[in-house]
């Protein structure tokens, strides 16, 4: 088993590659270039802009050989500041540090300057992480909860009114824009209600600090309940425009798994043993139903990814989602490269926890 | 049990295509050329209600695009200024209310309809023609062509779709209707190369495959006439699903200002332009563009659906 | 009607039928005008439509016929695991050890099931659950009827294992279904519908997907383990050959009717009804080398379209007159030799074009039409 996820973290490598390579050029091959920005500006003079495109080691209206320098920077293959493939130790760039090799690049580390906000892009996803985070792991284990007892319940009540329910409301969820969802919810209970706020993760009114930082927790931890109470409520909306879509997908889903479970022969021996329903359901259906829905649930994280976008814009959380439009308008290449990368593990890996999950839960499948 | 018990409709089929009798063995092509594959489908779609009522409200919208700037009840140029502040809510005059420039959303959503429904439909002809191409060459040549394809597919689906979308759209989009066409379609073929390759390697194997095969029927022929036509039926459920998603994903990159210009009346900006407006309660303006959207999915979901049944019938549940 | 799957052990379908009176005890099985029809999206289809048999304790009974003819239902019917909706028990009893079963609750009838009453289903592959040890399996049929302990469930699965013929059942039980061949599973398939001494074991199609060898060497089993432990077997199957070497008594199945009945070797030598008539001159052993082989002519009806009389007129060489109209009921024709065909009755009993038959599984209301009289 180790054998084999490290084979397959091996094979991620050049995937991810790849996908940085058309990432990055995509961005590059666009008209206009990061000094858009500066164009309506008339304060900045064009040596200004020129400086500055050289501070960040870009090049104004890259050639394809300019391309791939800029390319090499950002990877840690080009050093870019002595213009060469050799590091200042006159090494091979991409050898790590310790061995002679560059400091810049992701091969070093060293994620690169967001252009529009001054700072390290590692540090600013890292400080904007928490509230991604804590928005998708509590929209997963919501979804996945709701999503296995109603998909559960409607394939065993399979016609019955509940399901018929259930179908209804899946059908309409499903088809509904989840921004959408979400500009209504906030004016349904945020602006005509008051139930809950629908800006920020907190109220500034309490609000310590940014959430999750040092000070946040110093203070978090002298009245958990007040600020934990505080964050809850924020989270409500968002947490529920990102729930709802998703599991209306997905009890369809459950339950059609779980149909096709009840459906096989071996149920049908299981209730020919004379077995209860439960233990005839829950015992041998929901078990075989399960490896399905163990990969879907997997894979799932990466479109919660995708939701934070929404989410996050919506509702002005200041998570990553937020970080990657605020990068967008920016034409902020470094960030958006971070945050991409960021996108492209959490795939890999969550794949990967798929098919390890799927191995274990199925005697049938064997990596080795 | 219910699965076993299958005998709606082919039966008929059936009954002819497996009668034994000696003088039609040799007719097996013509046998299974009555059969009337694609008119069987037909008829098991016109018994799925919902998806008939889908249909008819997807005619019913794709028809408003068509004629609606000529029945749009306003000017949508005209800027008659709203009487409040953030538009004026429905009335008589104005059923779904007007926007901040007294501009009728009734009218907007009308005029903003066959930009929505192309981005949907175009960018998801030119993923489907792409991705039944690359699939069908993976599947059908397999070893080397194979693999290559399929890693260039793997890296489309190495990040969240969503991001490289937004991305590309950002960067080339530049508020044009046809580049954000060519964005969403270019992005998203990975997914149905990869289920028309998977229906090929599934229908390979296949008895009727092996069949022709063995009455030496050639590798082109059993591709186009055996293979394709089989495993066009999920790609048409796929393709159906991924219009509605894209309608969706117009309006939402429009919604965040980088889709189309926002100077055209599309859903999305709509969307887009109500935003503020919504916290001062004026709900209309983004709600009617909002159930537009989702009107027009849910209906072409409910054809997906009858189309998953119709084309599928081994997997209805 | 409720619901597919009732979590509340509550039978829907029959409660508080007025039944008739139980067989004598020397009838283990009794089953009477049984009718069970599928309610899909095109009409109904009458799988099962109005059959009787007995079968006595120790007996054992075959029940042929081709694919389609109703037979799985019937004995999935038996064991109340068909699915309501879309199956309905339309009419019928059945009377098993002494009890009418198709009006007892859904809880007591599991505890029938898998104990007096078990069942070898036709598919090994699919029938065991992939998850589980098969060992776990045949414990917990065990558990679900035994007040024993895991530990005594998990000897009874070895002592199972071992009375198939499983070699080193010790290892075997803690293996996988997929990790067995199909005959071995059908194996496992028969020491868990034996693990609780049933009386009565249904044996559908139980070597039909098994590979010719190991097929007789299945039979063999089942026949076997029947003996030795007293219990009455009802085999299913399309294939005459397996019947002839199996067992004592037989039922011809058609179109969800018993169209003949008696024992194995009576109805292989001298079948009554032209149904089996054909059955048997259609096995290539019986015909000449170089002759061509007979066969039934046309197709089994369409279930939508059954026809109006008897269900093989369509079919039926020997069609005639009151065939097309009227549906022959059972005749006994000899000791426990019963057969439903026209040309078995005296001339003077066969209904007139019009009329009303005498046996209530004719059509409620005939519509006579205008024929050309043969006699």
């Amino acid at each position: 088993m180790t054998k084999y996820i490290v084979r397959r973290l091996l094979q991620a490598i050049p995937v991810v590659f790849l996908i940085s390579v058309v990432c990055f050029f995509l961005m590059l091959l666009a008209p206009g270039g990061p000094q858009a920005q500066f164009n309506q500006n008339r304060f900045v003079t064009q040596d200004q802009v020129n400086a500055w495109l050289q501070h960040w080691c870009l090049v104004r209206n890259p050639g394809p050989l300019d391309m791939l320098k800029e390319y090499g920077g950002w990877l840690g293959v080009w050093n870019c500041h002595a213009g060469s493939l050799l590091s200042d130790q006159n090494l091979p760039n991409f050898l790590p540090g310790f061995l002679g090799g560059g400091d810049n690049g992701m091969l070093h580390g060293d994620w690169g300057i967001s252009i529009y906000l001054n700072q390290p892009v590692a540090d600013v996803i890292l400080g904007r992480l928490p509230v991604t985070m804590l928005l998708m792991t509590t929209a997963w284990i919501i979804w996945l909860t709701l999503a296995l007892l109603l998909g559960v319940m409607a394939a065993v009540k399979r016609y019955s009114i509940f399901d018929q329910i259930v179908t209804f409301f899946s059908y309409t969820f499903y088809s509904l824009p989840t921004f959408w969802l979400g500009l209504m919810l906030i004016y349904i209970f945020a602006v005509s209600l008051h139930w809950f706020p629908s800006q920020l993760i907190q109220s500034p009114r309490i609000s310590p600090g940014p959430f999750a930082s040092s000070v946040w927790w110093t203070a978090f931890w002298t009245n958990p309940g007040k600020y934990g109470w505080d964050v809850a409520m924020h989270l409500v909306l968002p947490v529920t425009t990102l729930v709802a879509v998703s599991v209306a997908g997905d009890s369809r889903f459950v339950r059609s798994a779980m149909l096709e479970s009840l459906n096989q022969d071996y149920v049908r021996t299981a209730r020919a043993k004379g077995l209860g329903e439960r233990r005839v359901i829950f015992r041998h259906a929901f078990r075989n139903a399960l490896l399905p829905i163990i990969t879907n649930g997997a894979l799932e994280v990466a479109f919660l990814f995708s939701g934070a976008i929404v989410t996050e814009t919506i509702f002005s959380l200041q998570g990553m989602g937020y970080l990657f439009i605020q990068g967008l308008q920016a034409h902020d290449y470094f960030l958006l490269m971070g945050i991409v990368f960021i996108g492209a593990i959490l795939v890999v890996v969550f794949n990967l926890v798929a098919d390890v999950l799927y191995a274990v839960a199925d005697p049938r499948i064997r990596y080795d | 049990m219910t699965s076993r018990i299958e005998l709606p409709l082919g039966v008929e089929a059936s009954v002819q295509s497996t009668g034994p009798g000696p003088e039609r063995s040799d007719d097996v092509e013509v046998a299974l050329k009555s059969l009337g594959q694609w008119q069987l489908a037909w008829k098991r779609f016109l018994r799925h209600r919902m998806a008939l009522v889908g249909l008819a409200v997807f005619s019913a919208i794709a028809l408003i695009a068509i004629i609606g700037p000529i029945v749009a009840p306003y000017n949508p140029i005209d800027i008659p200024g709203a009487k409040e502040q953030g538009g004026d809510p429905p009335t008589l005059q104005h059923i779904f209310g007007t926007d901040d420039a007294g501009r009728d959303v009734f009218t907007n959503i009308i005029n903003g309809a066959h930009i929505s429904l192309a981005v949907g439909l175009f960018s998801t002809l030119i993923a489907g023609v792409i991705g039944v191409i690359v699939g069908a060459l993976a599947g059908a040549a397999g070893g080397f062509t194979d693999n290559v394809l399929m890693r260039i597919v793997d890296v489309t689906f190495a990040v969240p779709l969503l991001f490289l979308i937004l991305v590309a759209a950002v960067f080339f989009g530049q508020g044009s209707v046809i580049s954000l066409i060519l964005v969403f379609g270019l992005l998203q073929w990975g997914l149905i190369a990869r289920l028309v390759r998977a229906q090929f390697l599934s229908l390979r194997e296949t008895d009727f495959v092996e069949a022709a095969r063995a009455v030496g029927v050639s590798n082109l022929r059993i591709t186009f006439r055996h293979i394709l036509p089989n495993a066009l039926g999920p790609v048409i459920v796929v393709m159906t699903l991924l219009m509605a998603s894209n309608i969706v994903l117009e309006a939402f990159v429009s919604f965040l200002n980088f889709g189309i210009a926002a100077t055209e009346p599309t859903w999305g900006n709509a969307l887009s332009n109500s935003q503020g407006a919504m916290g001062d309660g004026n709900w209309w303006w983004a709600f009617f563009p909002g159930m537009c959207i989702a009107l027009t999915v849910i209906s072409i979901n409910f054809i997906g659906d009858g189309l998953h049944d119709a084309l599928d019938p081994r997997a209805r549940l | 009607m409720s619901t597919v799957v009732d979590l509340e052990g509550v039978s829907p379908i029959t409660e508080g039928r007025a039944v008739g009176s139980p067989p004598p005890p020397d009838v283990l099985l009794d089953v009477r005008g049984l009718k069970t029809h599928f309610h899909v999206m095109d009409g109904t289809v009458p799988a099962v439509d109005g059959v009787d048999f007995q079968l006595k304790r120790g007996e054992t009974l075959g029940l042929v016929g081709e694919s389609g003819c109703g037979k799985s239902v019937t004995s999935l019917t038996i064991m109340r695991l068909i699915d309501i909706p879309p199956g309905e028990i339309v009419a019928g009893e059945i009377w098993f050890d002494g009890q009418e079963i198709l009006s007892l609750p859904m809880a007591e009838m599991r505890r029938i099931r898998g104990s007096d009453m078990s069942m070898i289903f036709q598919e090994p592959m699919t029938s065991l659950n992939p998850v589980f040890t098969v060992g776990d399996q045949i414990a917990e049929a065990v558990k679900a009827h035994r007040h024993v302990s895991k530990k005594e469930a998990r000897n009874r699965a070895v002592e199972m294992l071992t009375a198939v013929g499983i070699p080193s059942p010790e290892r075997r039980v803690k293996q996988y279904p997929h990790e067995l061949s199909g005959g071995m599973r059908q194996r496992i398939m028969i020491a868990m519908a034996l693990s609780c001494d049933p009386k009565l074991i249904i044996a559908d199609e139980p070597t039909t997907a098994l590979d010719v060898t190991i097929q007789a060497q299945i039979l063999e089993l089942i026949k076997s383990m029947q003996e030795r432990t007293g219990a009455a077997l009802l085999l299913i199957t399309h294939d005459l050959a397996v019947v002839a070497e199996t067992v004592q008594r037989m039922a011809v199945m058609y179109a969800g009717k018993i169209v003949e009945t008696g024992t194995a070797q009576e109805v292989l030598l001298n079948p009554k009804h032209p149904y089996t008539q054909g059955l048997i001159t259609s096995i290539p052993s019986n015909v000449p080398r170089g002759q061509r082989l007979n066969v039934i002519r046309g197709t089994v009806p369409n279930p939508f379209r059954m026809p109006r009389g008897c269900r093989f007129e369509p079919r039926c060489p020997f069609a005639f007159e009151p065939c097309q109209e009227f549906d022959p009921p059972l005749l006994t024709t000899d000791r426990d030799r019963r057969a439903a065909c026209w040309l078995l009755y005296p001339p003077s009993e066969l209904p007139r074009p019009g009329a009303t038959t005498p046996d209530a599984l004719a059509p409620a209301a005939p519509v006579a039409r205008e024929r050309v009289n043969k006699q």
